[in-house]
């Protein structure tokens, strides 16, 4: 008992510190994202180029500016899976252009006919 | 043989005479050589009228046929011709609208306001409110331009083309001018020219590119007037503001220039890799900048398409031509149709690396227009042929950094083009569909850098 009790105690101690090791790993290199973040965004455009620190550091940047949208989109409720409010909001958008696009087309047609009545020779 | 047609013979032996003289009889460099033709050729089209003019336009934006000096100096080409006199605008207004423009709009200007090949343009106002297909309704008095076809011209222009065509069939018999295929060019031509004279297409691709860009702030397209716009009348929202040229004057006024573009050049990436559909007439006379900051364009002619499975590999040569990664940039120009004979691949990829080094990186900024002129005459050089989406494509890039730079001169336009390139690659990366098919290579790959 007493033993069964001890290597329990062990494996959560173990547990315990692997949780540990995997806080630190993550936290540190969360500490050098944040960094690489922080770099990427006070460079300017023309510095990815200079090199693959600069490079990562612009990606990174671009990438958080890219997570901060999701974060929006998620929050506002958006997406663009099928049947999802923007899907069905965008379908509306392209049914009303093609319709408007249409109306567009008669009303030329329209003009077209009326100069053709109005003067009959022209036919 | 007709007058005009001997007209047609006159100003092309003139002209190829003067060609042979600044060429130095054949004796200076092939380049040079081409040059000189070009510039003639330029010179033949702006002497013999609109028909010329627009078959000089049309190959201006087709290097998978000509040669990239002639390309780039056609480019060049004047599209202005003195004005139609203003009764014969009427007489087309009435018959296609049925009214004379004085009934129709509540004023007509009868001094145009541009007068080119094809059409006309006068000023007019709006008698009564109009809602048109994309934004808000124009308001009775509300000022349009209406852009009128000059009368007899598809008569000319059939006449032209039939001369054009007698001499493609007689020049097609000269072994180093049958490559080109005129007469198959020449059909081209016609249908472009038909498409073009039909103002509804313009109008059509008009309410198109503002519908795509109705969420952008910094993008203005004209509102169409379809109630009084027909085959050969177009009436279309009055834009004010500075031409390209004017630019120092808009800034004057406040306008940001980089960042308009900046804007532009991402404008024309989103069309190309976003949605497949892209302005490929961008020259500056097609551009505005408005009081308000921002890109107005017009005129859209000419317009250029990519496929789901092109933009991907666009992405990647653009991309690799502005990290100037060669063997990137010919490894996925092939999926465009680039075909490259085995025997001069390794020939092929030199010159493009040199290539990429002086024009993109030298200390300076960035020279998409010498990369493509260079390439171009590599190709020519290597007898490659340049598959035809693929020239439009070049030839709009480089337009869009001339549009960029008469905007801002200093702007390095494959700086700016790095983070949209780069973004637009990552998020292909990211693609399941092509994680599924990269992932167990990379596994492979990390494995074996474990084991050694």
């Amino acid at each position: 008992m007493a033993l069964t009790a001890t290597l329990k105690g062990e494996l959560v101690d173990d547990f315990m510190r692997f949780l540990a090791s995997w806080a630190l790993v993550h936290e540190t290199a969360d500490e050098g994202w944040k960094a690489a973040v922080a770099r990427g965004g006070e460079a300017t455009s023309g510095e990815m180029g200079s090199g693959p620190e600069a490079f990562v550091d612009g990606l990174s940047a671009m990438i958080a500016e890219e997570k901060e949208r999701l974060k929006a989109e998620l929050a506002a409720g958006h997406s663009e899976a099928p049947g999802s409010r923007a899907d069905v909001s965008a379908k509306l958008d392209d049914l009303t252009f093609e319709v408007s696009e249409l109306r567009g087309r008669l009303e030329s047609m329209q003009a077209s006919l009326d100069a053709l009545n109005a003067d009959p020779d022209e036919a | 043989m007709s007058a005009r047609s001997r007209k047609i013979v006159a100003v092309g032996a003139r002209r190829f005479l003067a060609g042979v003289w600044h060429a130095r009889f054949g004796l200076c460099a092939p380049a040079c050589r081409r040059a000189a033709f070009a510039r003639q050729v330029r010179l033949a089209c702006e002497e013999l009228g609109p028909a010329f003019i627009k078959l000089g336009q049309l190959a201006s934006v087709r290097p998978d046929v000509f040669s990239a000096e002639m390309v780039f100096e056609l480019e060049r080409l004047q599209d202005s011709v003195a004005p139609v006199p203003v009764d014969a605008i009427r007489e087309v207004i009435r018959a296609d609208l049925g009214r004379y423009p004085e009934d129709v709009f509540e004023s007509f200007d009868p001094v145009p306001i541009a007068s080119a090949s094809i059409a006309q343009v006068h000023r007019a106002t709006l008698s009564q409110g109009y809602r048109p297909v994309c934004g808000e309704e124009l308001e009775a008095g509300a000022h349009v331009a209406v852009k009128v076809v000059r009368p007899g011209i598809a008569r000319l222009i059939r006449e032209d083309i039939a001369v054009a065509r007698q001499w493609a069939r007689r020049l097609d018999h000269i072994a180093a001018l049958r490559r080109l295929s005129l007469g198959g060019f020449l059909d081209e031509f016609e249908r472009s020219l038909h498409d073009e004279m039909d103002l509804r297409n313009e109008g059509r691709l008009a309410d198109r590119f503002a519908y795509d860009f109705e969420d952008d702030e910094l993008v203005f397209v004209p509102r169409v007037v379809w109630r009084h716009s027909t085959r050969r009348v177009l009436t279309m929202e009055f834009v004010k503001g500075w031409r390209l040229t004017d630019i120092s004057e808009a800034e004057r006024s406040g306008v940001d220039a980089y960042g308009l573009a900046l804007h532009g050049a991402e404008v024309f990436m989103r069309q190309v890799l976003v949605l497949g559909r892209f302005h490929a007439d961008l020259h500056p006379a097609n551009l505005f900048v408005t009081p308000d900051g921002r890109i107005c364009y017009l005129d859209f002619g000419i317009s250029g398409r990519t496929e789901p499975e092109q933009r991907i590999a666009i992405a990647q040569v653009l991309a690799a031509t502005v990290y100037g990664d060669a063997d990137r940039a010919l490894r996925y120009s092939r999926e465009l149709g680039l075909v490259i004979p085995p025997d001069r691949e390794a020939a092929v990829r030199a010159r493009v690396d040199a290539l990429l080094r002086v024009t993109m990186g030298g200390p300076g900024p960035s020279d998409v227009r010498g990369f493509a002129m260079g390439f171009l005459s590599m190709l020519a050089d290597f007898k490659i042929t340049v598959p035809v989406g693929y020239g439009l494509l070049i030839k709009a890039l480089v337009t869009v950094e001339g549009v960029a730079r008469r905007l801002y001169p200093a702007i390095d336009i494959a700086q700016a083009a790095k983070p949209f390139a780069t973004r637009l690659i990552a998020q292909q990366i990211a693609d399941p569909a092509q994680l599924s098919l990269r992932l167990p290579a990379a596994m492979r790959a990390a494995l074996r850098e474990l084991a050694s």
